[in-house]
């Protein structure tokens, strides 16, 4: 009784009144960016005027540790957009209450768990944020693939994520591990012209668009709304390996609200927030889908999935531990 | 003579006799209290992560997160960056700090408003928003790149030192000019009449007597440098660190234990640090004269221009990393669109401005618990044995020493992992105590300063009266500690608003403070954003500040009352 009336008081002294006034009211932590959040709970609202989400961003290696840190007490109902290597981590798996949500029967078999655990309704793909005004100033060609940035001309001059921190690092490298016979050979020799890694998977795009360096490895998005936005930046996918990433949604089998859970998850893969997908993600694996703003420009190609390298999440989430021990040996950045 | 004795202190107890329990209540209020906090919630999380880095992955305790450590090429690395990074921000803020202090205690007054108000820029803004004005001017394509043509590289060892200097010089001044108006004139007159030279003057007496405070500042860089993470973040580039490396190994490889031990690690230094500070801290207090007389200004050309061009430089320097974000904030695009606009403020990215809401509650919330908790222990340390004294004291300065990031860290696996007391977990009052207790140290040391300046006859003289602890506080202690009270409040209320690395750990979907908020923008790409974000902090802080100096000069002093 009386830890009870202590969180009551809590919550009413505290500010958490949100929760009293909605009739459903569920946690939800994602690594979507915030804008793209914003803008899908907008839509929430007015299809769902009575579910109230409280949404928390992080960036997918804090809400993968976060998760496992919180495996003994759960604060979350629902994950929403985690990468998926990170997702199938078996010590987040095993928190995942199955679950087939309304519309994941039209969704490709890579896009969902056999067990329904988890599904995925978009992803990112790996691309370069090329400053074409710098390079050219620098009097170097535009690189068009993994292997161009292994030439020491480009010494100095390249950001990329650091893989044990950003997931988007550990996906360009992984696809380069894993396409290659000798994958660490290339990494190693690319890694001789890397100015810097960074710990966030946009930033070297935004490093580049600035003008800070003159190439920025990051994923598609980023480049395509730098366009957009004004800077001189030309997005460049990876010839070789187009390494991309699935973003995973999914219950926890500790919510405390599973109906609602469940309502936002069909949501999730409802047509009125299929169509903005369209508008922040290259990867939308609903059929049908529009393209983001800049696409065009930016040179984004018609149907993305033909230029997708075969990427084996299983196998990059098993290997991630040991992929890291490795990184930390022969790169040691 | 004896019976005269035993019928004065019978006498008191007949007086005292109504208040003996509420006073008893009081005086063991007043002492458990706080302690049980600072037990709770500083003492049993690091106890959690201590735990944490001893447990193996298989769940056997032992040093086998340790070995893991000692193994690891990168972390041995960090470790040596780390020390090598403080040591030298130490050096040089030392080198600065004591210039600046110098010029200001002992030069002309002119241009005092100037760099006062330089020194205090830093301690509004988180260390973030700092890297972030560096990169606008010294950037490979910042301001000082595109107006000489040249190419600066400020990521790494350099550009993170510059960050750090820049960070630790505000406290390193403050603690120097402190030592330095210590000093007693009449040694400077001895010595003048003895024939010394300005330099002998300076040697012999003016540096001996600033020794301690020397230690005191020295200390402080070391440490706001070796648990620096916002600069690191930012300008770091691939120079690793061991505060970084704490991050990458809890967030990136999702490994707490070994995150645990490099917390662990990180508080080595610090421990050894803060035992030599307080070592000089006694030595200190013990060499101070009461009825010093202070040193007058007094000038000399060629010193005074060499000083005053260093100072200057170095204030201007801050206005501008705080001044080109700032103005950043303004700009269309950064560095390619020069035009104003407001449009950067309309942010509706991480919540709009509710984080800076949020903040404000919470910053409210760790400075007057905050003020209570600390006032409460210093007074209640009186009553102490000597020897329990130096415990309480020794943990209640720990804090300095410990990173905010461990700190943090330390919340979440101690709070979060059942039991009653995870009914705070993702409440405000959970992050405010946070905060508090990242700053507790300098709350604790103003308020024992404070309260030294309380005159032992007036407390005695209540006490004869017949006066309890109440009556001793109401009408002794609180008239004499109420401005040193307010300035502990508006101290914590400001690190709190700015802090970054504690927290980041602790924020839910309902909860967002500012400087994270921050952190997020410029994570996103949102730069001018961030800036204009940075901008309402400071702004918000500021205005706290401009509300202290008005509170102060209205707190009437004892003595005017009396």
């Amino acid at each position: 009784m009386r830890p009870v009336s202590t969180k009551l008081t809590f919550s009413v002294l505290l500010g958490a009144v949100s929760s009293i006034v909605y009739a459903d009211s569920i946690t939800v932590y994602s690594a979507l960016e915030q804008d793209e959040i914003n803008s899908y709970l907008q839509q929430l609202s007015v299809d769902h005027p009575d579910l109230e989400v409280n949404v928390l961003r992080l960036s997918t290696g804090d809400l993968a540790a976060r998760l496992i840190a919180e495996a003994g007490r759960p604060q979350v109902d629902v994950i929403w957009g985690l990468a998926l290597s990170n997702m199938i981590d078996p010590q987040i798996l095993s928190q995942l209450a199955p679950y087939s949500p309304e519309g994941v029967d039209v969704l490709a078999a890579p896009y969902k768990d056999e067990e329904g655990r988890w599904f995925a309704a978009t992803g990112y793909l790996g691309a370069l944020c090329i400053n074409e005004p710098m390079l050219e100033r620098l009097g170097l060609p535009t690189p068009a693939s993994w292997e161009d940035l292994a030439d020491p001309v480009y010494k100095g001059e390249i950001v990329m994520p650091n893989p044990a921190s950003s997931g988007t690092g550990y996906m360009q490298m992984v696809a380069i591990e894993q396409g290659m016979p000798d994958g660490w050979a290339l990494i190693e020799q690319i890694n001789g012209n890397v100015a810097q890694y960074t710990s966030s998977g946009s930033r070297p795009c935004q490093m580049a668009r600035m003008g800070e360096y003159a190439i920025g490895a990051s994923f598609a998005f980023v480049a395509m709304r730098s366009i957009a936005e004004g800077y001189p930046i030309k997005m460049v996918i990876p010839e070789d390996f187009a390494g991309y990433e699935l973003e995973a949604s999914a219950m926890l089998s500790t919510s405390s609200n599973p109906e609602a859970a469940q309502k936002f998850l069909d949501w999730t893969l409802s047509d009125s927030v299929a169509d903005l997908y369209g508008d922040y993600k290259e990867i939308v694996t609903i059929p049908g889908a529009t393209r983001p703003e800049g696409a065009d420009e930016a040179g984004l190609p018609e149907n993305v999935e033909d230029i997708l390298f075969p990427m084996d999440f299983a196998q990059s989430a098993s290997d991630r531990p040991s992929f890291l021990t490795e990184w930390q040996q022969r790169i040691g950045r | 003579m004896k019976s005269i004795l035993s019928h004065g202190s019978n006498s008191r107890t007949l007086v005292a006799n109504s208040y003996i329990s509420l006073d008893k209540t009081l005086v063991i209020a007043s002492t458990l209290i706080p302690f049980i906090c600072l037990g709770l919630f500083f003492g049993y999380p690091l106890y959690i992560v201590l735990i944490r880095s001893l447990t193996a992955a298989d769940g056997t305790v032992g040093m086998a997160n340790y070995i893991q450590v000692f193994n690891n090429p990168t972390l041995i690395a960090a470790t040596l960056n780390s020390l090598l990074l403080s040591f030298i921000t130490m050096l040089i803020a030392l080198v600065l700090g004591f210039a600046i202090a110098y010029r200001l205690e002992r030069t002309s007054t002119r241009g005092r408003v100037f760099i006062t108000v330089a020194l205090a820029l830093p301690l509004l803004a988180p260390s973030l928003v700092q890297g972030l004005g560096l990169i606008f001017i010294f950037g490979r394509n910042g301001l000082i790149s595109q107006w000489f043509g040249i190419s600066i590289n400020p990521y790494g060892f350099y550009g993170l030192l510059m960050a750090n200097v820049l960070y630790a010089l505000p406290q390193v001044v403050l603690i120097i000019q402190a030592a330095l108006r210590q000093s007693d004139v009449r040694l400077y007159e001895a010595a003048e009449v003895m024939g010394a030279t300005g330099w002998q003057k300076f040697r012999d007496i003016t540096l001996p007597n600033a020794k301690f405070g020397l230690v005191s500042a020295g200390f402080v860089a070391f440490t706001v440098t070796i648990t620096d993470f916002g600069n690191a973040a930012v300008i770091g580039g691939d120079f690793r660190v061991l505060a970084t490396e704490i991050y990458n190994q809890v967030a990136g490889q999702m490994n707490f234990s070994m995150g645990a031990v490099v917390g662990i690690l990180l508080l080595i230094p610090t421990v050894v640090a803060v035992g030599i500070e307080r070592f000089a801290a006694r030595k200190q207090s013990a060499s101070a004269s009461e009825s010093a007389i202070q040193v007058a200004p007094d000038r000399n050309l060629k010193r005074d221009l060499i000083l005053g061009a260093l100072t200057h430089s170095c204030a201007l320097v801050i206005y501008m990393v705080i001044g080109v974000t700032v103005f950043a904030s303004f700009v269309d695009l950064w560095p390619y669109r020069m035009e104003l606009t407001l449009r950067h403020y309309n942010i509706s990215m991480a919540g709009g401005y509710r984080p800076l809401w949020m903040s404000l509650w919470i910053s409210l919330l760790a400075a007057s618990v905050g003020v209570v908790l600390i006032f409460l222990m210093t007074i209640s340390m009186k009553k102490l044995p000597l020897h329990l004294r130096r415990i309480v004291n020794f943990i209640a300065i720990m804090p300095v020493g410990v990173p905010g990031l461990v700190l943090g860290l330390a919340y979440i696996l101690a709070f979060n992992t059942g039991g009653p007391l995870t009914l705070l977990y993702g409440t405000p009052l959970l992050i405010g105590l946070c905060n508090l207790y990242h700053y507790h140290s300098q709350g604790f040391l103003t308020m024992m300063t404070g309260l030294r300046g309380v005159p032992a006859s007036l407390e005695d003289t209540c006490t004869c009266f017949g006066g309890g602890m109440k009556e001793t506080l109401r009408d002794a202690v609180v008239p004499f500690m109420m401005t040193t009270c307010i300035a502990v409040f508006f101290f914590l209320f400001m690190r709190s608003m700015v802090s970054l690395s504690a927290v980041i750990f602790l924020i839910t979907p309902s909860i967002n403070v500012a400087p994270v908020a921050i952190m997020q923008l410029s994570d996103a790409g949102r730069i001018s954003e961030a800036a204009a974000f940075s901008t309402c902090l400071m702004m918000v802080v500021v205005a706290a500040m401009l509300l202290l100096r008005w509170l102060i000069k209205k707190v009437p002093s004892p003595e005017k009352r009396s």
